[in-house]
């Protein structure tokens, strides 16, 4: 069929019918998101290749895509110009700590909102809500202080042992999200065979809410190795230091050249287990940013 | 690995400190002849309920007296009463620079982002060959470190070596300007990080309305193409209203973000003669120079003036927003 009735029932041309058009849209379409993949990908691609860069090929003009010779090196050497082993270990520590903390405390409560009654329950949780939309700068001095005064300035203590009071709000409802989801029923049988609140809430409700477990874990992990201002304000002491605030040193002030072949090998290295999370648990990140991005 | 076990010790015993407060409030609901349901009920929210009080409650109040004070960490606070706001608004030489960036920032990266965000989800939407592959390369800025991205940036823009300055130079040059140096000169420092913005364009947002899009019923808009309308019609009138609630979310989310940013400032280290943003003005009188009450006074602008853009995205809602439960 080389043409097409219009809406109006007359002949179009070729260039009118919908196919065409169609055709050309779809065309468009592949050139844009063609386009924008590139974009998105040439500053980490050049990432890449100027952590695998020699010192003085790093300026050289025209840039050289394919570093030649390959240091693998820089990654060694920028590893060990400062103590990062032990700031890894200090910001695995602090995520593990402050995850696990996270995860229990979040649950518990996002099951209390989500299946019992009481008063004041929605009042509390619209609270809840619009703590979300608070600004962090306005409850960080005082928060500082609070800390200060049970003296524990430079401790890990402010970096982990807020997330035990549930300290994401945006986790606590997307849980109860997908709490509202699990059919009251199987609860109920639970209660006929005699299972207590701990009980239900262990047996039942943790496995079938799995995926956004999963999902909040991920986004507590990458608060935890994204967060910048939390160490730079409470760590003092360098054997402290988590990652980020150790490159932050590293990258010496303003007066200093960076050196960025090393800079750069640190920030792939940083950017390397969040890649490997994400690959690894993509579907739950995008349901989770989903379920808490529409019913807001 | 001192430190670490102090701290993890604490943990433990906050943990059993807390579980024991929502047995304690369980029993003690219970005595009082509340409810069974509504007493497990408020046991389950006591962590957050505390935290709320402890984090976030206490502090905003504090803060609030603290703006009205001269403190310095080492003496106790002093009360000025006003005047702390008023030297910020007649006196101080870095606040007006700071409050016009942080603003002008907000103003250009917000729409362009949730615009754009938009775009990008529609043409995701799609169902073109290897999309599954676009979209996992178009989720990159939200994966990636925060550090790990400014650093980057940070080297991109370099003046000399950075990958702007090779395509950018050229093209500056036929129009007669010199090599930019983004962080370096304050004409460009804004531009700079609305650049930086628009890497971001392809976030979280996109994600979020990648799957407003297909909430939005098939039906509606077969039924649009039977009327005959055209795509900008049908984009117009049915996929805008129906993820209006979405777009507005994405805006108040944006306004907040935007006016707080900190990471990326921080380690790219623009030249301060272009204004600080506002938060790392409030990190630097705050903690580098211990002015805690007149930091605070600062967080509370910063914070009206978060709730005024919110509140007035929030009055025009009522004009664009539009829910589908809800009746007239």
């Amino acid at each position: 069929m080389s043409t097409v009735q219009g809406a109006a029932g007359g002949k179009l041309a070729w260039w009118e019918s919908r196919r065409t058009r169609d055709t050309i849209l779809r065309s468009i379409s592949y050139v844009v998101v063609i386009a924008g993949a590139v974009v998105l990908t040439v500053p980490f691609l050049w990432m890449l290749s100027s952590s695998l860069k020699p010192a003085h090929a790093v300026f050289a003009s025209p840039p050289e895509w394919i570093p030649d010779p390959v240091m693998w090196r820089n990654y060694v050497d920028a590893w060990t110009a400062m103590p990062f082993t032990r700031f890894l270990i200090n910001t695995v520590f602090i995520i593990a700590l402050g995850l696990s903390g996270e995860l229990l405390s979040c649950t518990v409560v996002a099951y209390g909102f989500a299946r019992y009654r009481f008063p004041g329950r929605n009042v509390l949780f619209i609270i809840l809500l619009s703590t979300m939309m608070l600004p962090y700068v306005v409850t960080l001095i005082p928060t500082f202080l609070i800390w200060r005064t049970l003296g524990l300035i430079n401790t890990f203590d402010p970096l982990v042992i807020g997330a035990i009071f549930a300290w994401g709000p945006f986790h606590i409802f997307l849980l109860r999200q997908f709490m509202l989801t699990v059919p009251v029923e199987m609860e109920e049988a639970a209660i006929v065979d005699g299972a207590h609140t701990m009980q239900r809430f262990a047996y039942i409700m943790i496995p079938l809410i799995r995926p956004a477990l999963l999902a909040v874990g991920v986004f507590t992990f990458q608060a935890f190795w994204n967060d910048f201002l939390g160490p730079l304000i409470y760590l003092n002491d360098m054997s402290k230091y988590t990652m980020n605030l150790g490159i932050y040193f590293f990258m010496g002030g303003p007066a200093e050249a960076p050196q960025w072949h090393w800079l750069m090998a640190m920030s792939t290295m940083l950017a390397l287990p969040v890649l490997v999370l994400f690959f690894l648990a993509q579907r739950y990140f995008i349901e989770g940013l989903t379920v808490t991005g529409l019913k807001g | 690995m001192q430190p670490h076990l102090a701290t993890a010790i604490r943990f433990v015993i906050v943990l059993a400190g807390v579980s024991g407060l929502m047995v304690l409030v369980h029993r003690g609901l219970r005595l009082l002849n509340v409810r069974r349901e509504a007493a497990t009920g408020y046991a389950l929210i006591t962590p957050w309920l505390v935290g709320f009080l402890v984090f976030t409650s206490f502090p905003m109040i504090a803060s609030a007296y603290l703006s009205f004070t001269d403190y310095n960490i080492l003496q106790p606070p002093n009360w000025v009463g006003l005047e702390n706001f008023r030297r910020i608004f007649t006196r101080d030489i870095d606040f007006w620079p700071a409050i016009r960036l942080t603003l002008l920032y907000a103003f250009l990266s917000v729409p362009i982002g949730v615009a754009g965000a938009l775009v990008v989800a529609m043409l995701l939407a799609n169902d073109l060959r290897g999309i599954g592959i676009y979209r996992t390369v178009y989720y990159l800025p939200t994966v990636l470190p925060e550090v790990a991205v400014a650093l980057l940036w940070r080297w991109i823009f370099n003046p000399q070596a950075g990958l702007l300055n090779r395509f950018v130079v050229p093209v500056f040059r036929l129009f007669g300007l010199s090599r930019p140096d983004w962080f370096g000169d304050p004409t460009y420092v804004l531009p700079a990080f609305v650049i930086i913005s628009l890497w971001g364009i392809t976030g979280v947002n996109m994600v979020i309305f990648l799957a407003a899009l297909k909430n939005v019923p098939l039906h509606l808009y077969e039924v649009a193409f039977i009327d005959g309308a055209g795509g900008w019609k049908r984009f117009r009138h049915i996929t805008v209203p129906m993820i209006s609630p979405v777009i507005f979310l994405q805006v108040v989310r944006g306004i907040i973000g935007a006016l707080q940013i900190f990471t990326v400032y921080a380690f790219t280290n623009p030249t301060p003669r272009a204004g600080k943003f506002m938060s790392f003005y409030i990190y630097q009188t705050g903690f580098q120079q211990f002015r805690m009450g007149y930091a605070s006074a600062l967080a509370w602008i910063l914070f009206a003036i978060i709730l005024v853009l919110t509140l007035m995205v929030l009055r025009s809602s009522e004009m664009w927003v539009y829910y589908e439960g809800e009746r007239k």
